[in-house]
Formats: C-alpha cells, sequence, structure tokens
C-alpha cells in the first residue's frame, strides 16, 4: 500500500459511495479498503454521513395534502373524459 | 406509450420522494404541496407521451425541476456560487479526526452524526445555491445514478460531479458550524 494507493481512493470516494464505478474499480477499492484502516475509516464515515443525510431530508407527507392531490389528479382525469 | 388510466397506480408511489424533494426547494410546506401537485397534473397531461417501462420517478423529478426553476427561480437572489475558499475535502471528517485515540474519534464522529438533528441537515441543504441543492438532493435523498441528474437537470455529467462535489463540501461545512454551536464537539476540537 502506498500514498498513492491512498490518494486514488480517496479521489473516487464519492463515485464509489454513490455506486458509479465499475465493477474493476469497485472491487479494487474495496481491496484497499481492506488493507488500510485509515481509509476505511473515512469512507466509512462519509457513508454514514450520507445515510444521516438521506434519513433526515425526508419528510412525512400531510395526509390532508394526499386527498387534496387525489381529488385534483380525479377532477383533471373528469376534464378529458 | 403509457395509459393514462394507470397514471395514478404508477405515479402515486412517489409522492412522499417528491414532497421531500419539493420541501428543501421551495422551504415551505404550501409551495411544496402546490409544486408537487402542479408536477402530477402535468405529468398526467403528459402521461400519454411517458414511454411504459422507461425511469418514471426521473420523469416526474424532471417535471418537478424545470416546474421549481420556471415557477420559483426568478424570485430566488441567492446567490449560484458558494465561497468555498480553503475548504478542503472530507472537512467534517478531518475536523472531528484530530483527536488522540481512534476510539476517541469514533465516539466523536457518532455524536456528531447523532447529535444534527434534522433541521440543522435540512437547512444546510436548504442555504446551499441552487446550482449545488439540485444535484445533492438527487443524489442524496434519492439516489438517482449522475446520469439521470443529468438527464433531470439538462447538464453533462461532469458538471454534475463537480456541483455535487462542491455542493456536499459547503454542506459539511454548514454542519461543522451547526455541530459547534450544539456543543457536539471536544474540547479544544480545531477551529475551522
Amino acid at each position: 500500500m502506498t500514498q498513492t494507493d491512498c490518494d486514488d481512493a480517496l479521489a473516487s470516494l464519492y463515485q464509489y459511495l454513490d455506486r458509479e464505478l465499475n465493477t474493476a474499480s469497485s472491487t479494487e477499492i474495496r481491496s484497499h479498503l481492506d488493507e488500510c484502516s485509515g481509509c476505511f475509516q473515512r469512507f466509512d464515515f462519509e457513508r454514514r454521513l450520507k445515510s444521516v443525510v438521506k434519513e433526515r431530508l425526508s419528510e412525512e407527507v400531510p395526509d390532508e395534502f394526499i386527498d387534496r392531490l387525489r381529488l385534483a389528479i380525479a377532477e383533471e382525469i373528469g376534464k378529458g373524459s | 406509450m403509457a395509459e393514462q388510466v394507470d397514471f395514478e397506480r404508477d405515479a402515486m408511489q412517489y409522492t412522499r420522494q417528491l414532497y421531500s424533494a419539493a420541501m428543501r426547494m421551495t422551504r415551505n410546506p404550501a409551495d411544496a404541496e402546490d409544486l408537487v401537485q402542479e408536477t402530477y397534473l402535468k405529468a398526467y397531461r403528459a402521461y400519454h407521451t411517458f414511454q411504459a417501462g422507461t425511469n418514471l420517478k426521473a420523469w416526474l423529478y424532471r417535471i418537478l425541476t424545470n416546474t421549481y426553476i420556471n415557477k420559483y427561480r426568478k424570485e430566488s437572489r441567492r446567490p449560484s456560487e458558494v465561497d468555498l475558499g480553503s475548504v478542503e475535502d472530507l472537512y467534517l471528517y478531518r475536523r472531528l479526526g484530530s483527536e488522540e485515540s481512534a476510539e476517541a474519534a469514533r465516539t466523536t464522529e457518532d455524536r456528531v452524526l447523532d447529535g444534527l438533528v434534522e433541521s440543522d441537515i435540512k437547512t444546510a441543504v436548504e442555504n446551499l445555491p441552487e446550482n449545488f441543492r439540485l444535484p445533492v438532493l438527487l443524489a442524496d435523498l434519492e439516489g438517482f445514478s449522475y446520469k439521470d441528474i443529468a438527464e433531470i437537470l439538462d447538464i453533462p455529467i461532469g458538471t454534475v460531479m463537480s456541483r455535487l462535489h462542491r455542493g456536499r463540501k459547503a454542506m459539511q461545512k454548514a454542519l461543522w458550524d451547526y455541530a459547534q454551536s450544539r456543543g457536539l464537539l471536544p474540547e479544544g476540537a480545531e477551529k475551522p
């Protein structure tokens, strides 16, 4: 393991977490993470942050709004028939 | 082509996701509801042009995003760039990791990730300039691929990647400030 391996892995960090890498590149990163606990911790933190962001950005939709939305769509459907 | 009679069955499953995105775009429930409703009505009217079997969710997001941009962007006086000056990659992690031991660092990370409340994350995203906010929402809230985001926003994939990168950095910087003001950091943690 060299500094270059770490730099390469970090340069692809988001692409890896966003599942944008091809199989070969993902495998390369995974084996680097097995060998390098420093990078593993960095990747793990970013992965956890990404899931915290996703979870806490989500909203409950008010039931009344769902009702209004269904009604609006039904009216629109009615117009066409 | 998709049948309009199937619209409700096919499209209503995305209400929560579209509403969540609309809340982060418009920043208030009344406008978010208007935006989602307008999106559904536009999608219904055009549904006969929709190619059945292609990505309905991405198409709905494209309508949502374009409706948002056309309707609300004119009113926006927010800056369209983020000043990232000396903000480096892994901004948050680097600042949390300056502990003596790996265990202590992990404890701080957990405290910060648990302690940042919904409003911190929401505000951090809402305060991003729109150019950055939309890609971050599409990637981190929705998990769209870069290719889908490029199609939804009509920008090249390279631009998606650079905006995501910058948007996430700016978000991390904001989260660091919230973590600090909530007292989630240990004594003597490095100041930005």
